[in-house]
């Protein structure tokens, strides 16, 4: 029953559009019509209006011209009344009207619909283009008639100017007069002054003169016009004199366009009535000039996508104003609304430009979709809290964020149970209506994300609906979602971070885009084919062979939410669009190992987000799913090979994600790879895009400037450190990073380990490895190593590890050293390297040959702590594998490893560890998003301070250590500090000591609460040993030089002896 | 580099060297065999994509082919050492040996890392392979065959190379081909049945029927179910199944009361053999870490997928119950362990170089079918196989009972024995 009321409004929708269509077309046939004067115009017009409208019969009409009246019939007028003015030089010279003679059911402006009143608009619009002609007309038959002596075409449409629109004419002068001082008409220059007597007292503009200035006289003026233009017809030719006083007559008209845009009262409504007058203008031959054209493009930029100048700074020269005429139609907005977009709408809409007004590449670039979207303004927040009188929740962000914390999920529930204003929900069911019954994710666009770079990522949530049954239900779940978004604004999360940044005060407006998924039906699943991101940088070089600028794609079959996120379980499929014939994985066992072998898609069953095996997927759809045979290998035994295009075995063989089929030039890749290219052109520097597939064609999802985390960023190479200090610099091969704090370095020392003589040795010597790895802090150490980490076959070349072996390290470092003939290749850590990408751990190779520095003194020298961690090996493993102790080698100083791709160099530098005057919440916070390493770090940054500060000899303490899970960087936001105290004081040192420790545990609870919520008693939980537990090896005493977990000595002021 | 670094040619040498002196060789046998016959090295000019040209460094080692048309893998790799490639044809010498294949043993290898190429480069590297070594290769000289970083697309390209250059159809010129291209049928059974068929001899010698054993294996990729699907058919119990779990990175062991049934957890198993815990756990498995799966009371071992799994500092946990450990991955056990397990343990440990031959077995299958250009269904190819590798595992093992040394020695030794008794009826020594 639903279905069928629904087929009926879309063919009465049809209906009446046709209606309107079919008179706007006779109006125009009327128009065409140049013999017929303004009066028999108006008399026929009047009569084709009626028609128009959804009820004819009650249906009358009236056009009011100067003091002439027309109508179509005699009736009376009612209430129900709509109107449009008719506008000639923009005055306004008469009006066109519309009434019901009867009352109908409410629509969207009274009883009419809005469809209506864009009819009416046009006819006005065009009545006054055609009435102007006439009159033009008229004036330049009489102008022809009169002239005795042939005037140039020019002063015809002065004359005209003059009769009709002598503000114009004014304008023009002066414009004239300007174009000629412009021009250094000498002449002109001296007329200035006397043609405008306020240019001669501009000086005492700036005084605070009182008295206003001057009426000047009409006559006088144009007499001064006359004289202007006198001028210019001695120094210009008439051509050029013609042309420019016809784009000056042109400009004129954009005029209002100029009002509304800089009156910052003016509401979207305001704008969006003018882009789409300039829509007609412009289709009617409306010229602007650069800087006017570039002035609205800059207007338009600012109140409806984003102002950030970054961005308005390209928007600028890639957007045209009508560009903005479709925009606005698929805007969502309160009805005074002064909302923009926000940045992930903008960042698209952009993109779309870009492509669309790109000339030579646009053949390969139509086939690239948008999927269809539609918008919310950033005020839809605020309008929808007043409107379900919500303002107290706008106060949540002051709460204390433990309280923020706990009422979060009652003001989901709130949000979700409130109900939308009606001005949104109209929009939105008209959204609806346009976008069908496709899946839909409904995203956040914040506006604070754009004003503060991209690191909002993935505070705001994205949701995706299955947008299935009634009309009804689809608008519901579709609200239900964008509540869900507007809520999230108030979640502990993001007010967290805007506390910590200094945001808090900002008032949180918040864009939604509610845009189409791109993909098919698959049984009772939608998804695309396949979808990623691409960078244009590839900051994760797998061979010598790549550039920076080959780029990088993750990508994965069904949603994209896989290829965002770094998922631990699964990997994407990694190309380098430059060089897509470079495999990251080049045997089978690893091609196995690092495929996607999960998908993420809608289930249309469930109306919900879902995630299923590949395989799964494959064996019941695989038959049916758009362009897989491009997108799977299957194994065989050993080898891989493409499925048939045709009639494929779907259920009775292997699959494996590989995309081969993406990577042997499909067109999907050439287009990744120019949109890469066109965007770092335009954007000047690399982007990152997202983008799905259908299998027919590639959608464009999202544009951005190419983002790095704080720890991937390129580092600045600090200049004035001592050349003692250097551990290692580097020249080739380096990305961009920075590593801090490094306190243990394992080196594998690249001449003796060829050396071992057996291959149990060699073999060993990776088991020693993987105990350190357990062993060693977490993050905290870094390897060091000939060639070619994890080798396999040739171990002789590189000490043979697995990932599980090493994956607690922060960096792994390859050396090349030269050896007899020949300089080893390095393995790039290719072995692993999807595993050090998505685990973010750092690779560096060193070529010491080469003009660079290592200190092997130091590497070599050192105190090695391997014996007392893995006890009992032998003389020979023990000088190979070196652990250096490094703050205990330099005096507390730690190790920090600063690279930067840009000028490919590296710097591994011995300095003072890292204080908590440096430590920067901003610099931790991208770590949190993605490893949450935020709340081991700050802790050990402080313990580190705290131990350093302790006056050993005042208060008997002999040592200070650090175990648990700060030590293990795996603290969280409530873990305390577990700190073991070596204490050989008497009570009154104790009593001193605890009241010590007591002030900082208080700092570190108010610190903790602040900057996470949890409220905790205590932060430090101290043990104490004497030494007579160290003999005894009893109490916590076994935590020093335990083969697992072992407390770690931090550095003290003054140890007692 | 010091002399005294680890070498792994000189290591096979040692190895030759125990059995030459069992075997009381004369030294003109022990200076043919310790060293390969013939060696070439050889460069391959490569048009790169980029239009540049590099030269790549081609090896093809043939140790021995007294007993007939050499055979051995060829390898992709950025550092070969022709050492390695030295030991490797030695080895392949007794493994066709031990398995009584009327083939010698060679190894091949560029100097490569595929990691750094295109498919189109590496298309030339093997074309060029074979233009350069051609007079040293065909079904009747040297049989190549895949091996690390190298897979049956390149050996049809080198196929396809030859054949141009003879210009004659040849496809027994290579092996490791897809079976629509001349591969043969149960090459992927071939593994996992010929770990089991020793089995079932051994428990023919201990007088015990396979229905009333109960069996534990490591791993669940093809040879491991293969092993499996077989045992299962000879009525054996299957105890407990383990395998890597990628998400944990660990071993996991998975059983059940009852015992384990393969068919229902080859369900939850993605392709490449790694079982789905939460899945398995749902079908009532019970999952143990720990090498929980070489604890169980079972008669038989089957390791099949890991290096080095059992070492001296675990092999104590294997219960006194088994009997047997069939070697289904290479060097599944390290030496030290293995002496203990033999000695004190009294377990039949049959070796790697038996146990998995099937696989070279059937490559020889595929060679001779591609010669006659006939091809067998897979019955008749099980059936010769079960034939060939019965064989081979009655005569290590009664020569092995006979001298009172482990089966690993008494494989070297018959292989080394066939190999220069071949030598010196053909007057070479």
């Amino acid at each position: 029953m639903k279905k069928k009321d629904s087929v009926d409004k879309i063919i009465r929708d049809l209906r009446e559009r046709a209606k309107e269509i079919k008179c706007l077309y006779q109006v125009q046939e009327v128009l065409s019509d140049q013999t017929l004067k303004s009066d028999e115009l108006c008399k026929k017009i009047v009569k084709l209006i009626p028609p128009g409208f959804q009820y004819p019969d009650v249906c009358a009409s009236k056009i009011v011209l100067g003091n002439k009246k027309y109508t179509d019939k005699k009736f009376d007028e009612t209430e129900w009344e709509l109107g449009a003015d008719i506008e000639i030089r923009g005055e306004k010279s008469g009006r066109i009207c519309v009434f019901y003679t009867e009352e109908r059911p409410l629509e969207d402006i009274g009883p009419f619909l809005k469809e209506e009143r864009k009819l009416l608009n046009s006819i006005a619009d065009q009545m006054s283009m055609q009435l102007l002609h006439n009159q033009l007309k008229t004036v330049f038959e009489e102008g022809k008639l009169q002239s005795t002596e042939k005037k140039s075409e020019w002063w015809i449409i002065l004359d005209l100017l003059k009769r009709t629109d002598p503000r114009l004419l004014v304008n023009i002068a002066q414009k004239m007069l300007n174009y000629l001082c412009l021009n250094a008409v000498s002449e002109a220059e001296s007329f200035i002054e006397e043609f405008n007597p306020s240019f001669k007292k501009k000086t005492e503009l700036f005084k605070d003169n009182n008295f206003p200035m001057s009426v000047i006289e009409t006559s006088d003026i144009f007499n001064k016009s006359n004289h202007v233009f006198d001028i210019a017809s001695r120094n210009l030719s008439e051509n050029e004199i013609l042309d420019i006083i016809q784009k000056w007559i042109k400009e004129d008209r954009s005029n209002f366009m100029v009002n509304i845009l800089e009156n910052t009262g003016s509401s979207l409504p305001d704008i969006s009535n003018a882009i789409e007058r300039y829509h007609h203008l412009s289709s009617q031959g409306l010229e602007l000039s650069v800087p006017r054209a570039k002035s609205f493009r800059v207007a338009l930029t600012r109140r409806v996508l984003t102002d950030q100048p970054g961005f308005v700074k390209i928007a600028k020269e890639n957007v045209k104003v009508d560009d903005f005429n479709g925009l606005m139609k698929v805007i969502i907005h309160p009805a005074r609304s002064h909302g923009k977009v926000g940045g992930k709408s903008s960042g698209l809409f952009l993109a779309e430009k870009i492509l669309k007004n790109s000339g030579p590449d646009s053949k390969s670039l139509k086939n690239i979709k948008f999927p269809k979207s539609w918008y919310i303004t950033s005020d839809g927040l605020l309008e929808f809290i007043k409107y379900n009188s919500l303002e107290d929740i706008v106060e949540q962000k002051y709460k204390d964020i433990g309280q923020v914390r706990q009422e979060y999920p009652y003001v989901v529930q709130v949000f979700k149970n409130s109900t939308f204003p009606p001005d949104i929900v109209k929009g939105l069911t008209l959204a609806l209506d346009d976008l069908g019954d496709r899946p839909l994710i409904v995203r956040s666009s914040s506006l604070l994300e754009d004003r503060f770079g991209t690191s909002f990522a993935g505070k705001y949530k994205s949701l995706f609906i299955a947008n299935i049954g009634s009309r009804e239900e689809r608008l519901e779940s579709l609200t239900g979602a964008i509540a869900e978004i507007y809520a999230s604004t108030f979640g502990p999360e993001p007010i967290e971070y805007r506390n910590e940044h200094g945001l808090i005060d900002y008032l949180e407006e918040m864009g939604i885009i509610i845009q189409q998924v791109v993909g098919n039906r698959i049984g009772d699943y939608f998804l695309p084919s396949f979808a990623g991101v691409a960078f244009g940088n590839n900051e994760y070089k797998w061979s010598p062979r790549l550039d920076k600028e080959d780029g990088l794609i993750r990508v994965v079959p069904g949603l994209g939410t896989r290829a965002v996120d770094r998922i631990s379980d699964d990997y994407p499929v990694l190309i380098s669009p430059g060089k897509p014939d470079l495999s990251v994985n080049a045997s089978i066992e690893e091609k196995i190992k690092y495929s996607p072998k999960k998908v993420d898609l809608i289930n249309l069953k469930s109306g919900k987000f879902d995630t299923v095996d590949l395989s799964d997927l494959l064996f019941d759809h695989g038959n049916n799913f758009p362009w897989i045979e491009n997108m799977v290998s299957v194994v065989e035994e050993k080898y891989l090979r493409p499925p048939k295009k045709i009639g494929h075995d779907y259920k009775n063989n292997y699959h494996l994600a590989t995309f081969e089929g993406l990577k042997s030039g499909s067109v999907f890749l050439s287009q990744i790879k120019l949109l890469l290219g066109i965007f770092r052109e335009k954007y000047s520097g690399p982007v990152d895009i997202e983008f799905a597939s259908d299998g027919k064609d590639l959608y464009l999802l999202q544009c951005r400037p190419q983002s790095f985390s704080k720890d991937s960023r390129p580092a600045v190479i600090p200049e004035d450190s001592f050349e003692n200090d250097i551990l290692f610099s580097a020249e080739k091969h380096v990305p961009n990073g920075t590593v801090q704090d490094i306190t243990h370095i394992v080196y594998v020392d690249p001449d003796k380990y060829p050396s071992l003589s057996t291959f149990e040795e060699l073999y060993e010597t990776g088991r020693i490895i993987s105990k350190l790895n357990k062993i060693l802090p977490k993050r905290q150490f870094i390897l060091i190593g000939p060639g070619r980490w994890g080798s396999r076959g040739d171990i002789k070349l590189g000490v043979s590890v697995t990932y599980s072996d090493i994956n607690n390290t922060a960096m792994l470092i390859e050396i090349a050293k030269k050896r007899k003939e020949f300089i080893p290749d390095l393995s790039f850590g290719t072995h692993f390297f999807q595993d050090l990408v998505e685990a973010d751990i750092k690779y560096l190779p060193l070529y010491p040959d080469s003009d660079t520095i290592l200190n092997e003194k130091f590497l070599k020298n050192s105190k090695n702590i391997l014996p007392s961690l893995v006890p009992d090996l032998s003389a020979e493993l023990q000088n190979t594998v070196r652990v250096i102790d490094i703050p205990s080698e330099s005096e507390g100083k730690e190790l920090h490893v600063y690279m930067n791709s840009e000028i490919q160099k590296a710097v591994g530098i011995i300095s003072e560890s890292s204080t908590i005057s440096s430590f920067d919440p901003e610099e931790t916070e991208n770590r949190k998003v993605l490893n949450s390493d935020f709340h081991w770090k700050w802790r050990l940054s402080y313990v580190k301070e705290i131990a350093s500060s302790i006056d050993g000899e005042k208060f008997g303490v002999k040592a200070f250590y650090i175990f648990g899970s700060v030590k293990n960087a795996t603290a969280g936001p409530a873990s305390d500090i577990d700190i073991l105290i070596h204490f050989c004081g008497n009570t009154s040192q104790k009593n001193d000591l605890e009241m010590w420790l007591n002030g900082w545990d208080r700092s570190l609870v108010m610190i903790n609460y602040l900057s996470t919520g949890n409220k905790t008693d205590n932060i430090l939980d101290i043990h104490y040993i004497t030494d007579k537990d160290i003999k005894n090896r009893t109490s916590y005493a076994v935590k020093i030089g335990a083969h697992t977990d072992p407390a770690r000595p931090l550095e003290i002021k003054r140890p007692a002896k | 580099m010091g002399t005294d670094s680890y070498n792994p040619f000189r290591t096979a040498q040692k190895q030759f060297d125990r059995a030459a002196i069992i075997l009381n060789l004369d030294s003109a046998s022990k200076d043919l065999l310790r060293i390969p016959m013939k060696e070439f090295h050889f460069s391959i000019p490569v048009r790169m994509d980029d239009g540049s040209k590099k030269i790549f460094r081609g090896y093809r080692i043939m140790h021995n082919n007294a007993r007939g048309a050499a055979k051995g893998g060829i390898r992709f790799h950025r550092h070969e050492s022709v050492d390695s490639l030295r030991a490797l044809s030695m080895l392949m010498s007794w493994k066709t040996a031990v398995a009584d294949l009327p083939l010698g043993g060679a190894y091949g290898g560029v100097e490569c890392d595929p990691r750094d190429l295109s498919e189109n480069e590496q298309e030339q590297i093997c074309r060029g392979y074979v233009r350069q070594n051609f007079n040293n290769m065909g079904p009747e000289i040297d049989v190549p065959a895949p091996d690390l970083m190298t897979n049956a697309m390149h050996m049809l390209w080198m196929l396809d190379e030859y054949e141009t250059m003879t210009g004659k159809r040849t496809p027994g010129f290579i092996t490791g081909k897809p079976v629509e291209m001349g591969g043969s049928l149960g090459k992927k059974e071939a593994t996992g049945y010929g770990v089991m068929l020793c089995v079932r001899e051994a428990l023919k010698e201990l007088s015990i029927s396979p229905s009333k054993t109960s069996a534990s294996f490591q791993g669940f990729g093809n040879v491991a179910q293969n092993a499996i699907d077989l045992y299962q058919k000879m009525g054996g119990k299957i105890e407990c199944i383990s395998c890597l779990d990628r998400k944990e990175m660990k071993e996991i062991s998975y059983s059940k009361a009852g015992g384990v049934i393969p068919d229902e957890l080859r369900k939850v198993t993605d392709p490449f053999g790694g079982i789905d815990k939460k899945k398995a756990e749902d079908l009532g498995y019970e999952a143990e870490y720990n090498d929980a799966w070489m604890k169980k009371e079972v008669d038989i071992l089957v390791p099949c997928a890991i290096e080095n799994l059992i070492t001296e500092a675990n092999y104590s946990s294997i219960p006194e119950s088994v009997k047997i450990i069939a070697e289904g991955a290479n060097s599944p056990i390290n030496p030290k362990a293995e002496e203990i397990l033999e000695k004190q343990n009294k377990i039949k440990i049959i070796p790697d170089i038996l146990a998995n031959s099937g696989g070279v077995i059937c490559s020889y299958f595929e060679q001779v079918q591609s010669n006659m250009n006939y091809y067998w269904d897979k019955n008749e190819v099980f059936a010769k196989l079960d034939q060939k590798i019965t064989s081979a595992y009655v005569s290590v093992s009664d020569f092995a009972v006979k001298n009172g040394i482990s089966m690993r020695e008494s494989a070297f030794i018959i292989a080394a024995e066939r190999v220069a008794d071949a030598c010196r009826e053909r007057g070479w020594v």
